[in-house]
């Protein structure tokens, strides 16, 4: 199990760097859409099957391929030189390198905190994953959801919205 | 569970610490999107661990509402940068400043 | 008499309601009987009060709470006794007969019904002032006829010399209504209460002649200095002959100036009780009266020479009423209400008929156009010289009577007194036989007018009782309220009366000499004491000095304020807020840049500041503890 750990960690951290790194688009897309594949292993091992099942179809599934197809229609071999204008990046990568030096710190000196709850692995997998979390949204969550249903609506409405605008 | 909590965390961590700064270094609009979503995955990862180690359900349908909402997202974020596209305009985030004051 | 009191101040508030509000839509001559009639009936009303107070009736009535905060309780309340009575006997009367007179005198004025507006609402104040049982109520009434007197004394607004009159006499008047309420303070912060019947009963509380109750005195005076023009706050009462004749009759001889002679009368239990204020009161009375005199010997307008005659007749009453002969004051009062009103009233009639020129030198030969007029004004003229028999003698000779008799320096002020007596006749026979002229003078062809007979029937029954007032028992009517005056024997009372006498002929002769026989003597006369002359004429050049002192200074710190403070300090401040918004405003728009990524980095330096935060709150930093 741990080493299992081991190599996807890996693996999440050569992509995310291909993320950041790669000056031609697709290849930085084709990066994110490995990583997100490593995610959902990482899901499967915590017991969270569908999220596992989520991240596949939705993330990787719809919006990557939404991602993919707009890099290929907007000529992907085009892109500016990597070459930064300004100073700003070196404040990026500063902050950056602070920030993660300082979640370090944190998680290293304060272990676990929080209450713990009563859904332990044998308790999910004796109803089911899905349908825990199936109740779960539709009884304690059933606020946020409507929420996000709403927000989908409008996002629908956005989108449509700016395609059909017609560009001066 | 052998592995410990906190390695998920250091992980989710630095992912997203990669993502931040890749948001802020590069110009081209697509891939400081693609950088977000990246920072978005961390913070699922960070949540499920979250809630397998805690043994609670909370973090597992956040993060699946957060993966909803991402999703909504890149759906706007992507009609605008087709119309900037389409207008003609540069592909770069630092002329794209029209919301100044 | 609890309903009656109201009455008689109700009546002359509702004439003046009527013709405020309505007096345009009515026709002039509903005007005019309104506004008379009103304080008729008013004067009826008084008659009635006057034959109660006759049978030893007082009232002292509360009507309503006017203000009451914690223990500071104002009651509208009315106090009469004789002496109110006899205020509001002659306000209302000889106000009667003067409205008669405005109906004839101003029947060609515009502003007709706005003047009897304004003058009901005058005698409304007046009564008001003399009736208020309490000084809230008093200082109230006060500062309404101050009100009145300013829009009387401008009430032909268009002339600029009539508006400055009255914004003069209003200043004036206002810093006497600051010493009056100063006063009142002074009055309640030491004993707690403000009507009458309590401050009476409580005044000995305070240590005699103590500085708390002279002060009180002191500031009352201020009052009644500035509204009765006396030194130094005088300079007001020449210039307010601008307003109309009968307004000079009412306000400025008969009634509003005698208010500070009312006041001290009515707080004489004060006075009593702090000699110092009381000298004051006299001294400055004396002295006044002299001064006005000595000015009235020069002058050449009708009106201001009885304006001067009513300052030093004021002093005379002030005088009486500082050394403690109140009922030689009140009967003074009475008959120079009489005397005084009458003279204006007359002095009207021949200003009209020589077509508003008021210089006596272009006047003469009256008689035989204004008959009337004529014979009453010398009834008049010999009532104020203290010609025997006729009042103005016997209220005149009292007080000097009562300040020679007295003991100590009252002695040397009745030796004023005295002669100012004398001067008294000299310039108002001086004033007769120019402007009125003796036959032989001025061989006039200008034909005169007597006035109307709604003109002339007051000024005879005024004249009647600058005749017959002497003898009426001011005195004894009086006792209930001041105790009874001091006697004083047969052979004092007959040598002084024969030493006044003796000093009015003398004025008397020398006027006839000077004026009516040989003119040229009194040219001479003047060109010999040039000096003097031209100081007495211009008044003691006190206007002069007082512009010099109060008004450019003023002035000048106004003109200061409005050019220099007001921009700068006080707009400036003001603007200078505006600038620092716009400053701050400017400065904060350079961080909407309008780039993603600047936004990023703040965003991100911010999430930096949010742990570091944390991490400081929960104590510790990480390279501090092992990792």
């Amino acid at each position: 199990m741990v080493v299992g750990f081991a190599i996807v960690a890996a693996w999440e951290l050569v992509t995310a760097v291909g993320v950041v790194a790669f000056r031609k688009p697709m290849y930085n897309a084709l990066s994110l859409v490995a990583n997100m594949l490593g995610l959902a292993v990482l899901f499967l091992m915590l017991n969270a099957q569908f999220l596992f099942a989520a991240q596949i179809i939705v993330y990787a599934g719809a919006v990557m391929v939404l991602f993919v197809f707009i890099i290929a229609l907007m000529n992907p071999e085009t892109d500016i030189s990597f070459r930064p204008r300004g100073t700003e990046w070196i404040y990026g990568v500063v902050f950056g390198v602070v920030f993660a030096a300082l979640l370090g710190g944190l998680l290293f000196n304060r272990g676990l905190t929080g209450r713990t709850g009563a859904f332990t692995p044998e308790v999910i997998a004796a109803a089911g994953n899905v349908q825990t979390i199936g109740i779960a949204l539709y009884t304690r969550f059933l606020f946020p959801v409507e929420v996000t249903s709403v927000l989908l609506l409008v996002a629908a409405v956005g989108a449509v919205y700016l395609a059909m605008r017609r560009i001066r | 569970m052998p592995v410990p909590a906190y390695s998920f965390l250091l992980l989710s961590g630095v992912v997203f610490t990669l993502g931040a700064i890749g948001f802020m270094v590069r110009r081209n609009p697509l891939v400081v999107f693609m950088c977000i979503e990246l920072m978005l995955n961390a913070v699922n990862l960070a949540f499920a661990a979250m809630s397998r180690y805690l043994n609670s359900l909370d973090g597992v349908v956040f993060a699946f509402l957060v993966i909803t909402v991402a999703a909504a997202e890149v759906v706007v974020g992507i009609a605008i940068i087709v119309q900037v596209y389409r207008a003609g305009r540069q592909m770069d985030v630092d002329e794209l400043d029209l919301m100044k004051d | 008499m609890d309903i009656l009191a109201p009455l008689v101040l109700l009546t002359p508030l509702a004439g003046f309601l009527v013709n405020a509000l309505f007096g345009r839509l009515l026709p002039r001559r509903v005007v005019g009987w309104v506004g008379a009639g009103s304080i008729g009936l008013a004067f009826l009303f008084a008659l009635l009060i006057f034959s109660q107070v006759l049978g030893g009736q007082k009232l002292d009535q509360s009507y309503f709470t006017w203000w009451q905060s914690g223990d500071f309780n104002v009651p509208f309340n009315l106090y009469v006794d004789a002496l109110s009575t006899l205020m509001i006997l002659v306000i209302t009367g000889v106000g009667f007969l003067i409205h008669v007179y405005s109906i004839g005198y101003m029947r060609e004025d515009s502003g007709y019904s706005r003047f009897f507006a304004y003058m009901n609402l005058f005698v409304f104040s007046m009564l008001l002032l003399v009736l208020s049982g309490n000084l809230v109520w008093l200082i109230i009434g006060w500062a309404g006829v101050g009100l009145c007197s300013y829009l009387l004394i401008g009430f032909w607004f268009e002339r600029t010399s009539a508006v400055l009159a009255a914004r003069k006499a209003f200043v004036m008047n206002t810093i006497g209504d600051v010493g009056m309420v100063f006063a009142a303070f002074l009055i309640f912060l030491n004993l707690r209460v403000l009507d009458f019947q309590g401050l009476f009963g409580r005044v000995h509380q305070l240590p005699r002649g103590g500085t708390v109750i002279t002060a009180i005195c002191l500031l009352l005076l201020v009052g009644a200095l500035a509204k009765s023009a006396q030194l130094p706050l005088q300079t007001w009462l020449p210039d307010a002959m601008e307003g109309p004749t009968p307004v000079s009759a009412l306000i400025h001889a008969a009634t509003m100036v005698t208010a500070g002679v009312y006041l001290v009368a009515r707080m004489h239990l004060l006075y009593d009780w702090a000699p110092t204020a009381a000298a004051t009161v006299a001294v400055i009375g004396g002295v006044t009266a002299f001064y006005a005199a000595t000015i009235g010997t020069a002058q050449v307008d009708i009106k201001r020479i009885l304006a001067y005659s009513t300052m030093s007749q004021i002093g005379y009453m002030f005088l009486a009423v500082g050394i403690g002969a109140y009922t030689a004051g009140m009967f003074h009062f009475m008959t120079h209400a009489f005397f005084k009103a009458l003279l204006f009233l007359a002095a009207g009639n021949v200003i009209h008929a020589f077509h508003e020129d008021q210089d006596i030198r272009h006047m003469g030969n009256v008689r035989a156009g204004l008959p009337i007029t004529f014979w009453t004004f010398l009834i008049g003229t010999l009532s104020i010289s203290g010609f025997p028999l006729f009042a103005g003698f016997f209220s005149k000779d009292e007080i000097i009577r009562a300040a020679l008799s007295a003991a100590g320096s009252e002695f040397w002020l009745g030796l004023l007194a005295l002669i100012t007596a004398g001067l008294t006749a000299y310039y108002m026979f001086r004033l007769f036989f120019i402007a009125f002229g003796w036959e032989w003078l001025a061989h006039d062809d200008r034909h005169l007018h007597e006035a109307l007979p709604v003109q002339t029937i007051p000024i005879v029954i005024l004249a009647a009782g600058a005749v017959v007032g002497g003898y009426i028992p001011v005195a004894s009517f009086l006792t209930p309220v001041f105790g009874r005056a001091v006697e004083v024997g047969t052979g004092a009372f007959i040598g002084l009366a024969a030493l006044s006498v003796w000093v009015a002929l003398v004025g008397f002769a020398l006027a006839y000499l000077l004026h009516a026989r040989r003119p040229e003597l009194a040219v001479a006369w003047r060109t010999r004491l040039g000096p003097i002359h031209t100081l007495v004429e211009h008044k003691y050049y006190i206007d002069e000095l007082y512009d010099r002192v109060f008004v450019r200074p003023g002035l000048a710190l106004a003109r200061f304020l409005n050019e220099v403070v007001e921009p700068r300090v006080i707009d400036g401040a003001v603007n200078a807020v505006a600038d620092f918004t716009l400053l701050e405003a400017r400065e904060f728009r350079l961080l909407q840049t309008g780039r993603v990524r600047s936004y990023a980095l703040v965003t991100l330096g911010g999430a930096v500041g949010v742990l570091l935060i944390v991490i400081w709150y929960l104590g510790y930093l990480p390279w501090r503890s092992g990792a």
